[in-house]
């Protein structure tokens, strides 16, 4: 689902899953703050469903969340791209030879 | 004969799990030296120390995790020698955690212009990374631990030797900053407009 669905979805007032109602979600300044351990994987005091909910269903945290994984997703491309100079491994099997020689 | 198949049997051991994170070690000791020659000797100071301890070592574990740890401890050995003038951070984490805004007052700016976030796309992996080794030591370390190798925060604490709160602010406020200059560099470079009110 693009992000413009997922927004006409929250205008709508129905959840894309057609999950929680709002009125059992719990309160933005909640979810916001856990955001990070949200998508951490690292919840503690509140479920990964009850966050999910809110997040799904609420058109002013969405777009937060959303942009959190859009920054996520920029730095971890630019930060695993890069890889050991061709000649480490070969260096390092030696040193790893001489150590045990 | 019998040494000689152990230490055959050890070396191949070692290649298969740990040498299998060579690539990962080097992002990371890039990240700490930020500078590529001073990398490559950290790293092989890392495998190193690693091979000569791996006997204690429990196959099948968190191997990066360990080396990680190796590699940090190194470093940080090493700078006790050759100071590297880094922003020292420090803070005190109460039971609440990081006591941020849960809303970065930049993102308020950028749903007003750019709600996909396509802003980001405009950077280039140099700017970012530049961005990343501008980070105070322990933020920068916490963010690539994170957000670079995937590592949970308890791994993370174990490794830095603080508990897991103090790791979620470094990990949330690094991010934060990393969010705030990215943002300022798209202004300046015209990959987004400015709106006022962007002061956190």
């Amino acid at each position: 689902m693009s992000f413009f669905d997922k927004l006409r979805s929250l205008f709508t007032g129905v959840a894309p899953d057609g999950g929680a109602s709002p009125s059992a979600m719990i309160p933005c300044e909640e979810a916001l703050s856990v955001v990070h351990e949200f998508l951490d994987g690292e919840l503690g005091g509140v479920s990964h469903e009850q966050v999910k909910a809110h997040f799904d269903a609420c058109q002013r945290c969405y777009p937060h969340l959303h942009l959190e994984e859009v920054f996520r997703e920029v730095i971890r491309r630019a930060g695993t791209g890069q890889r050991a100079p061709a000649g480490l491994k070969v260096k390092l099997m030696e040193l790893l030879a001489e150590a045990d020689a | 004969m019998i040494e000689r198949k152990e230490q055959a049997d050890s070396a191949a051991s070692f290649e298969a799990e740990a040498l299998t994170h060579l690539d990962a070690v080097y992002r990371f000791a890039l990240r700490l030296s930020g500078a590529p020659d001073q990398a490559e000797d950290l790293v092989q100071e890392t495998f190193l120390r690693a091979y000569k301890s791996w006997g204690q070592y429990t196959q099948g574990t968190a191997g990066k995790s360990w080396l990680f740890t190796i590699c940090r401890n190194v470093f940080l050995r090493g700078r006790e020698r050759h100071q590297r003038h880094d922003e020292i951070v420090t803070e005190t984490v109460g039971r609440d955690g990081p006591g941020l805004n849960p809303v970065n007052p930049v993102w308020v700016s950028v749903l007003g212009v750019d709600p996909e976030g396509d802003f980001f796309e405009s950077i280039v992996d140099e700017r970012i990374m530049q961005a990343i080794d501008d980070l105070p030591e322990e933020y920068r370390m916490a963010v690539v631990l994170s957000d670079l190798e995937g590592l949970p925060y308890a791994d993370i604490a174990e490794m830095m030797e603080v508990p897991v709160g103090t790791v979620k602010s470094r990990i949330f406020r690094g991010r934060r900053q990393l969010q705030n200059v990215l943002y300022d560099y798209a202004v300046e470079m015209g990959y987004i407009a400015a709106r006022a009110g962007t002061d956190e």
